[in-house]
Order: C-alpha cells, then structure tokens, then sequence
C-alpha cells in the first residue's frame, strides 16, 4: 500500500514538473538570446533585431560566409512577424533581452529611456567609416537630451553624386498598361486619375488570364495606414512632413487632415467606393493580403510608398512576366487642382533622427560591433552586399563600369537565390550615391545603365513616351531643398504619452484608424464626415499640434 | 459522540510530514509564481520607467483617473464583457448540447471518429483559425461563393467591414475551436452516471427525452455549476489573439479588448502604469465575479467552489 502511495506522489510530482518545464520553455523561447558567440575559426556572430518585416537569409547564405572571412562577423538577423514596431520593442524591453543590434523603428526612444543603449561617440573617432556617414550637425541632430548619440538611421545617405532613379518616397501609382491604352495622356489631378482608372476599368474588366482587375485599392492596416491617410498634404503641394503640414508663408503647423483639400480627397475616395470602382476589401486587407493582391498585377493603382511594396512585388512581376503585361507601377505627381506645384518627391537625403541601428548593453563585445558596422561600408563589402559577387552576379566593362546580364538579373529577382546566395544586411549602416571608384552607383537600382537596360518593355515605351529618364524624372517634383525643420514626423515619430500632445498623437491615430475607411465606405458623405470630425476633435489635437509648432520654432530657428 | 480533534499537534504533523512536504513544495510554488509578482502591482501607482525601476517617481491614483476618463477604455470593457458573456453562453451550451447528443450515439465507432474529429480544433492556434476565417468570410471567400450561387446573396458582403458582424464572428470562432473539447468533461462526468438509474427510468416510461431530461442532466449538474462558476471569472478574459487578429479599423469600436488597450498603451507607448492599472481593474473584476457566482450557487444549494 505504502509503496503504490509514493509511486502515485512520484508519478504526480514528474507530471507536474513536466508541465513547469513546459511553460518555462515557452515564456523564454521569443526572444534571440544576445549572446555574441565566437566559433572555432574565429568568426564572431552578432545578433540584430530589425522592427520591420523581412526576409531571413539561411545560415550557410554564400556572401554572408565571404563578408565574414574579410571581416571576422557576421550577422543573425530576426525580423518583425505580426506585431508592429512599437509591440516588439515593447515586448522586448518588457523580458529585458536585448539582441547585440536593434534597428526600432519608430521606437528607439523607448529604448533610449530603458537605458539599454550605447554611446557612439567614443568610437565615431575611432571608426572614419562610420563617422564619415554623416556631418558633425547632422551627427548633433542624433544627440538625445543627454547630449550623446545612440542611433544612426541607414538609409536616404548619399555618398558623393546622388543617382536616384527610382521615386523612394509616396506617390498615387498607376500601372504601365493603363497609360499605354489611354495613349500616354499627362495625369496632374486626382479627379483625372480615378477617370483614367474608371475608363480603363470599364473597357478591360479583367486581365489577359481572366483575373478581375481592381481599379484601385488602398491599405489601411496599422500603422501602414499612411497609404490612405497622408495624401492629404501632398495634394496640397507640401512635402512629407508625415504627421503635419508646415505652412512656409507663416511658419505654422497646419494639421492636413481637417483642411478643405482632405474633405475633398476623401469624398472622392468614397464617390468611387459606392461606383464600385474601389477594393470592397480595402478597409479589411493585411499587410500580406494587399501584396498578394498588388502580385497578380490586378490592381491597377493605389497610393502607397515605393518600399511599401516595390521590392516584393516588382520581383513576382519578372518572375511570373506580368512585367511584360505593363503592370509595373509608375508613380504620378498628383495634386488636388491643376498647376500646382507637388512635392511628392525628396530631393535632398530625409534625415530622420528618430530611427536607426544601435548596439545594446547586452553586447559582449561592443568594439567589435562598431568595428563590424565600420567594415560594412567599407567599398569592397558594400560593393559584396549590394552589387553581389564579381563574375557571378554582376560583370565589369572596359571602363570599369558594373553591368548585369538579363540572365543575372532574372536570377537577383529569384526570392530563392536571394536567401540562399545575397546577403544585404539592408538595416545596417549604407551608402546610396556614387561608389568611391566615383563611376558606379553604390547600389544596383541606382546604376544609370543599370536601371534602363533593367526596365520591362512597356515601361521602356513609356519612358519614351514622356520623355523622362527616371521615375523621378516622371513624377516632376518641385527642385528644392526643404527646410532644417524637415521632416517634423520624426518629432511626432519620437513623441511619449508623457506630455498631452503625446497622448492626443495616440488618439488621433486611433480615431482615424477606425473613421477613414467608414468615411470611405459610408452612403451618406457629409453626415459620417461630420461625425468623424466630430470624433477627431474630442481626440484634442490641438494639443498635439500646439506641441509641433513649439518644435518647429526650435529647429527653424525662430 | 466525540468531535475529531481539530488541534494541529507536533505529533500530527509529524505524522503526515510527507504530506506536509508535498504541500509545501505547491505552497512555496504558489507564493513565487502567483504572489510575489504582485509585488508589480505598485507600478500602477508610480509613472513607471524601466531605467529608474522601483524608484520611479510616486503618483498615486492618477493613472486610474486616466484609464476612467477614457471613453476608449470604457467602451473596452463594454466589449470585453459583451464578448466574454457572449463567449461564455455559446460555448457552455453548445458543449453541453453536444456531449449529451454524443452519448446517445449508439455506434461506438462512429462516437469516436466524431468526438476525435470534434476537440481536433482545440488544438489548431488562433493565428490559424484567424486566418482561415479571414479567407472564409472574405469577399472571394467560399461562405460568400456560396451564398451568391445559391442566390441568397446578390453581392458579396465584406463581413470583416461591419460591427455588427464582429461578435458574433468571435462567438461562432470560439464555437468551433473549443465545443469539442469543452464536451469532453461533460462526456467523462455522463460515463460516471449510475447505469441503473437509466434502467430505472425506462422502467418508468421514460422515453429518451425524458431520460436526458430526467437523469442525464440532473447527474451532470455539479460538474455544470462548478464549470460554470470557474468559467465566470474568466469572463473578462474574452479573448485577446482573436480580436487582435480579426479586426481592423472599421469595427475597432467593438473589436477592443480590455487586453488589447493594455499592449496599445502598457507596452506599445511604453506606459507599464497603465497597463498595470487596467491589469488590476481586470483582476479586481474576475474576482468579484467568481465570488458571486460563488455565492449564487450556494444561495441555490449547489456544488460550489469553495
């Protein structure tokens, strides 16, 4: 009897210890141990959280293993999955594990307040490379109110000449096949795009392989809402300040979401809606969802930013030929009334100190570290990262240019090959520009030849078409650089819900997260509308605003 | 007769000391797990950063004034309890419902293949379900497919567009995960009923109607009332994956739960306060809760929890 008793105890007890083991098991499972783990020959391999979704390289990815024999390190990168920035850094700082890296997105100064940030001021005199990516007043632009840095953003750095093809930035886009039915007709207003967009519908319902086109579509999910919320300030002529417009006349924030422009975009949006012209699905789509659907080249337009969805989506394009069919995206320079200037496109590099990489406490090795960042821009590992290997994915010519065969280009384009051969580290510290050899471009997209010869044949007709060189060239901005105050969302970017203006920020954000797409979608116009400002305005954004213009005194000097 | 002795002797102790070790072991587990990260709770109270720790600075119910002057969270709570009760009344049935008309299957295969096939989804993650429900009931979906071509429907209807849709979305998804699973304690609680009482009743005419109404029920009523009255404390645990994967901006009004304006505000904008604060408001909820059902059952006579 006694003995059946301690067996059951025993029996019990293991269950029970299993079951700790398990839950144990689960809580530390989330986060990259920060670890810096040094292998038998000597390679270092750092860890990097990235609060972005991206794509994981595999562990034996071949240029990774080249940039870690030059250099000694190479890099575990662990991207954002199904939460926002703000969730995972969050998170993070919450379990108190920090990987040796962190790119935060728009939630660096959380991590600046937890303390888990190192300096980088000792070692920007030590590492040239380094310190060469910025001015010493940009560089003071980084500085926390500690008066150190933390953080450097990567990317709109241009070394040397600048040799933008591409439009990085937001534009209402249209697909090539369109402009080549409608005969190439120049596209300025919004009220010509959604025409354009409805005749085009009405004649083509569907594709070539019999898939429904969409005319236009746009996404609303988290803080990817910017695709239908922003708009606003570029119809009316300004740059991406993000979060405000600022009026150059008077020197004041302007909110772009209550002016008579917004009111008008909005209508338009939701005239179209009920013509049925619009995505039924545009309110519900994921992230995921709406790059799926921009894949099969049924969306005709939307407005979006070009990174938003350019690199996965351009890929499945000439990976499935669809880019052949003129679905490429180009971008327009739209406005809200003729012969207005835009300012969709940037010029001048967009320094925006509120993001970046930074090295965490929890780094075994921080020299290292920065020695690893300084070494990436070194010319011969950039070339490596970007550009790929000499002879297998680019070729160089007489005059020393880099080229790329259709075959090569075909194969960079192969999701596949990407992970298993290309090794970017695209959140680590970058060049755009002109190469140091002062002929190439630092980056493959950027390459004059490159980019022409790399085109699908609508977009090559289109080109012609318009006369332009460039999705820049398309797009035809206004020239001019904006002031030192641009771009006032990396002020609203870093903002805490320790001051009121904070907190009416969060509000807002949630106010029209849930009222533009019903705005969009409700019968009746005027009354929703009323309703929603009526919503928006209990979110007190005067506030937040009152505290945008103390800031935009102070960077402009007032 | 004479009262057993309710002293606590050294003899006695020693007496059960194997005992008394095995308790102890669950006794310290309980203070370290369950009671010493209350300890946490003093975060509500303090404008809380991770770099001053727990010496950031004191501010009293300030945090709470927040929370209750913010119509979002009250319209928080009003979801999370509307979906928690919602939640709470589907799935009790209709485990109920479906454990009883399982035990009045007669082939003992076919009982089986269904109740396996039943409590399967138990195991899928809500970032599954979530995603199946999303292709299911989108505009291309086969739910819509189906009611267009039946003629139900003369367009499609986005589901995922409309408020008035999204609970009982919820409910419906909630259904289908746990019925199975839920059903298996009501099953296991049917098989311990006496075989002589059914014996008995259809000797009294009972048809198999009366015998569910007469002797099935009454023999699972205490596993009923006990179930029920751990499940009523977990109403404001409505649910947080569901609702964060299945909404959007269009129904946020009545997709947020109390849980997710915790990650919005406590982890997203970095105010652990906060968080804690409707942390505690959640807990000081659950408890109240579970102590009236309590005190519902025994007013009633029933099996209680304690």
């Amino acid at each position: 009897m006694k003995v059946k008793l301690w067996r059951r105890v025993f029996a019990a007890s293991m269950s029970a210890a299993m079951l700790l083991g398990l839950t144990a098991c689960g809580g530390s499972a989330s986060t990259e141990s920060s670890e810096s783990s040094e292998s038998s020959d000597g390679i270092k391999t750092f860890t990097m959280f990235i609060a972005m979704p991206g794509s994981e390289i595999n562990d034996d990815n071949d240029i990774m293993n080249i940039i870690a024999e030059k250099t000694g390190a190479k890099l575990k990168e662990t991207w954002l999955t199904g939460q926002t920035d703000a969730e995972a850094i969050g998170t993070i700082i919450a379990g108190g594990e920090y990987p040796d890296f962190i790119n935060g997105g728009d939630a660096m100064m959380s991590l600046y307040d937890a303390g888990v940030l190192v300096p980088w001021d000792d070692y920007l005199e030590k590492y040239p490379n380094l310190k060469e990516m910025y001015t010493d007043e940009e560089w003071d632009k980084f500085r926390q109110d500690d008066g150190k840095i933390y953080w450097a953003n990567v990317f709109q750095n241009t070394y040397g000449e600048d040799r933008a093809t591409t439009h990085n930035d937001e534009a209402f886009w249209i697909q090539a096949r369109v402009l080549e039915w409608a005969g190439y007709p120049e596209i300025k207003t919004l009220d010509q795009y959604f025409d354009l967009l409805e005749s085009y519908a009405d004649a083509n319902p569907t594709m070539a392989n019999g898939t429904k086109n969409i005319p236009y579509t746009a996404l609303c999910e988290d803080w990817r809402y910017f695709c239908i919320e922003n708009a606003p300030q570029f119809l009316d002529g300004y740059p991406n300040d993000g979060s405000v417009i600022v009026d150059t006349d008077t020197m004041q924030v302007v909110d772009y979401n209550t002016t008579p422009t917004a009111k008008r975009y909005f209508q338009k949006l939701n005239e179209e809606y009920q013509k049925g012209y619009v995505d039924v699905e545009f309110a519900t789509q994921t992230y995921d969802e709406y790059i799926a659907k921009l894949s099969t080249g049924a969306v005709l337009g939307m407005c979006d930013q070009w990174w938003n969805f350019a690199y996965n989506v351009n890929d499945v394009f000439k990976q499935q030929g669809l880019d052949e069919q003129g679905c490429n995206y180009v971008p327009l320079g739209l406005t809200i009334d003729e012969g207005m200037e835009n300012r969709w496109h940037n010029y001048a590099d967009t320094l925006n100190n509120s993001s970046g990489v930074a090295v965490t406490t929890s780094c075994s090795d921080i020299d290292a570290a920065f020695k690893f960042m300084n070494d990436l821009l070194d010319q011969e590992i950039h070339d490596l990262r970007y550009w790929g290997v000499e002879g297998v994915d680019y070729l160089v010519d007489e005059n020393g240019m880099y080229y790329r065969t259709e075959e090569m280009r075909m194969q960079c384009s192969d999701p596949a090959y990407q992970a298993s051969h290309m090794c970017n580290y695209s959140y680590m510290p970058q060049w755009l520009g002109t190469s140091r050899d002062g002929k190439n471009a630092m980056q493959p997209d950027q390459q004059a030849s490159e980019f022409l010869d790399s085109l699908s044949t609508p977009l090559q007709k289109l080109f012609e078409a318009y006369g332009v060189d460039s999705y820049v060239d398309l797009i035809g901005s206004v020239k001019e650089e904006p002031g030192p105050w641009f771009p006032m969302y990396s002020y609203s970017g870093s903002m805490t819900t320790e001051t009121p203006g904070g907190v009416a920020w969060v509000k807002m954000g949630e106010v029209k997260h849930e009222w533009l797409p019903k705005v969009v979608m409700e019968p009746d116009f005027e009354t929703t509308w009323n309703e929603y400002m009526t919503a928006y305005n209990a979110a007190n954004p005067q506030d937040f605003l009152a505290e945008m213009q103390t800031e935009l005194e102070r960077r402009a000097g007032l | 007769m004479k009262n057993p002795s309710k002293r606590i002797t050294w003899k006695e102790i020693s007496r059960q000391k194997f005992l008394m070790v095995c308790a102890a072991i669950f006794f310290v587990y309980g203070i370290v797990f369950y009671y010493v990260p209350l300890a946490g709770w003093v975060m509500a109270f303090q404008n809380y950063k991770p770099k001053d720790g727990f010496f950031s600075q004191f501010v009293g119910l300030e945090k709470f004034k927040f929370l209750f002057s913010d119509e979002v969270f009250l319209r928080d709570i009003r979801n999370t309890l509307a979906m928690g009760v919602l939640n709470l009344v589907t799935t009790f049935l209709m485990a109920i419902i479906f454990a009883i008309l399982l035990n009045e299957v007669r082939n003992m295969f076919g009982k089986k293949l269904v109740q396996t096939i039943s409590y399967l989804p138990h195991f899928l993650s809500w970032i599954i379900v979530t995603g199946i429900l999303h292709d299911a009931l989108s505009s291309s979906g086969i739910v819509n497919e189906l009611l267009v071509n039946l003629g139900i429907l003369d367009s499609p209807i986005n589901f995922f567009a409309n408020p008035s849709y999204f609970w009982p979305i919820v409910a419906f998804a909630n259904v289908w995960k746990e019925t199975g699973w839920n059903a298996i304690v009501y099953l296991a609680a049917i098989t311990s009923i006496d075989p002589s009482l059914y014996e008995a009743a259809t000797l009294d005419g009972a048809g198999r109607w009366g015998k569910i109404w007469h002797v099935t029920l009454p023999g699972i009523k205490s596993t009923i009332m006990i179930l029920l009255i751990m499940n009523v404390g977990n109403v404001l645990n409505a649910g947080f994956e569901v609702q964060y994967l299945l909404g959007n901006g269009l129904v946020k009004s009545v997709s947020e739960t109390i849980d997710i304006y915790t990650l919005t505000w406590g982890i997203s904008q970095n105010d652990y306060s906060l968080g804690t604060a409707a942390g505690i408001f959640k807990s000081v909820v659950a408890i109240i809760l579970i102590l009236g059902a309590n005190w519902i059952a025994k007013r009633a006579g029933e099996d209680r929890l304690f």
